[in-house]
């Protein structure tokens, strides 16, 4: 029995209790039996629909980074919020440490992921460099958890409502854009296990390791 | 290549790559994953040790985090300083309870309830207490999920502050601020640092 026997189990993230895998139909998910978690799907065109999902969220990511969140007008004077007058305003105020914090958790690491994503799915969709498609999805499992941009969307809503009474707001293209992401998110994290993007590597690469 | 039987895959302890989610055989000490070679997880008295050093990191941090104003309001030249609770009681009074609830359960639950799941984790493989591991492997995932949204009371700040940045009127981000961003940034670093194995195997 060889190591790949190993690939007939999957353990759950949540509870990890042990499964032995099964074959699925089209249309089928394989749920924990202790806990209800997703454990992997049967996808078709997996790589395809997943490309063509973060491509349009980054575009969502880009415009939200380049225009305006939200405007107020208290008075006849109007403020706008993106996300360069964030940086600029906590810096200005010498908070160096939440300023790089900040620019990490909803800058850097959000739009490094997303890119990471898309470059690794050209790249298995064309059956090249898998090493480079390792690195980058070993990249985007470690900086999975620091990336905050759903909770930045709950902070504007919830500082919305603390200016509700004070202020007129008015939302911008930035802050659907924003909405359009979060969803995006929501909706592949419901769809998609990072299990399954590592077994259609698997499947890829075994292939073409297979064909030399 | 590695040659197993399936007796023994059943009977050694598998564990679950944090990275890439293949199954490995746990062999004890450092462990590699055959899919991304990733490591797993250190020595489990490092990452025991690591875990320790990390939360209690974040329960001095959390100190100043609530001492120190979060926000100052400047209103006409005169400023005001407001704290974690000093903000959610302020809302609370103007009738905000929705928000007021979401800000406490954020900044003052989450913190307090990672520490509380942590310590007891620790604890519990440390001390073998007889507890389920099922429900500790919940408890480390659900720690994981809910440990970001600390976060919210500092983007909240960081949002007002450009927001609100008027000649009579301003806001700007206080010393607990920073506090109280390292305290979640550390409180997030104590559990990626704890190795699961500790929950199955024990200290």
């Amino acid at each position: 029995m060889k190591d790949s026997k190993l690939d007939d189990f999957i353990i759950c993230k949540k509870c990890h209790t042990l499964h032995r895998k099964i074959k699925l139909h089209h249309g089928t998910k394989a749920l924990c039996q202790q806990c209800n978690t997703l454990l992997y799907r049967y996808h078709q065109n997996f790589i395809d629909r997943l490309l063509a999902l973060s491509l349009v969220e980054f575009i969502a990511l880009a415009i939200s980074f380049t225009f305006t969140i939200i405007k107020i007008n208290i008075n006849g004077i109007y403020r706008g919020l993106d996300f360069s007058s964030i940086f600029y305003t906590i810096f200005h105020n010498q908070y160096y440490i939440v300023g790089v914090i900040l620019l990490f958790l909803i800058f850097i690491f959000p739009t490094v992921i997303l890119l990471s994503l898309i470059l690794a799915l050209i790249l298995m969709k064309f059956n090249s460099s898998k090493y480079l498609v390792k690195r980058l999805l070993i990249l985007i499992a470690k900086l999975s958890h620091w990336s905050m941009i759903d909770i930045f969307l709950l902070s504007i809503l919830v500082a919305m409502v603390k200016l509700f009474n004070y202020a007129q707001l008015d939302f911008d293209v930035a802050f659907i854009a924003l909405i359009l992401v979060i969803l995006i998110d929501i909706f592949t994290l419901k769809r998609v296990s990072f299990y399954d993007i590592w077994e259609e590597y698997e499947n890829i690469y075994r292939k073409s390791d297979n064909k030399k | 290549m590695r040659i197993y039987t399936e007796s023994q895959i059943i009977k050694n302890n598998l564990i679950r790559c944090p990275i890439c989610e293949a199954t490995n055989i746990d062999t004890g000490g450092k462990v590699v994953c055959r899919r991304c070679n990733e490591r797993i997880h250190d020595y489990k008295s490092i990452s025991f040790h690591k875990t320790v050093a990390f939360l209690i990191t974040a329960m001095i941090l959390y100190i100043p985090a609530n001492l120190y104003p979060i926000l100052l309001t400047k209103k006409f030249g005169v400023v005001h300083e407001n704290t974690i609770l000093g903000g959610i009681m302020h809302l609370w009074e103007a009738g905000s309870y929705p928000i007021a609830l979401i800000i406490l359960f954020a900044s003052v639950f989450v913190p307090i309830l990672k520490f509380i799941f942590i310590i007891y984790l620790l604890i519990s493989t440390k001390y073998n207490l007889k507890s389920s591991k099922v429900d500790r492997h919940k408890l480390f995932y659900i720690t994981e999920v809910i440990g970001s949204w600390s976060m919210v009371d500092v983007f909240v700040v960081a949002i007002l502050s450009v927001l609100i940045h008027f000649s009579l009127i301003e806001i700007i981000p206080g010393r607990g601020a920073t506090a109280f961003a390292l305290m979640v940034f550390f409180t997030i670093l104590s559990a990626q640092s704890f190795d699961i194995r500790l929950i199955k195997d024990g200290y």
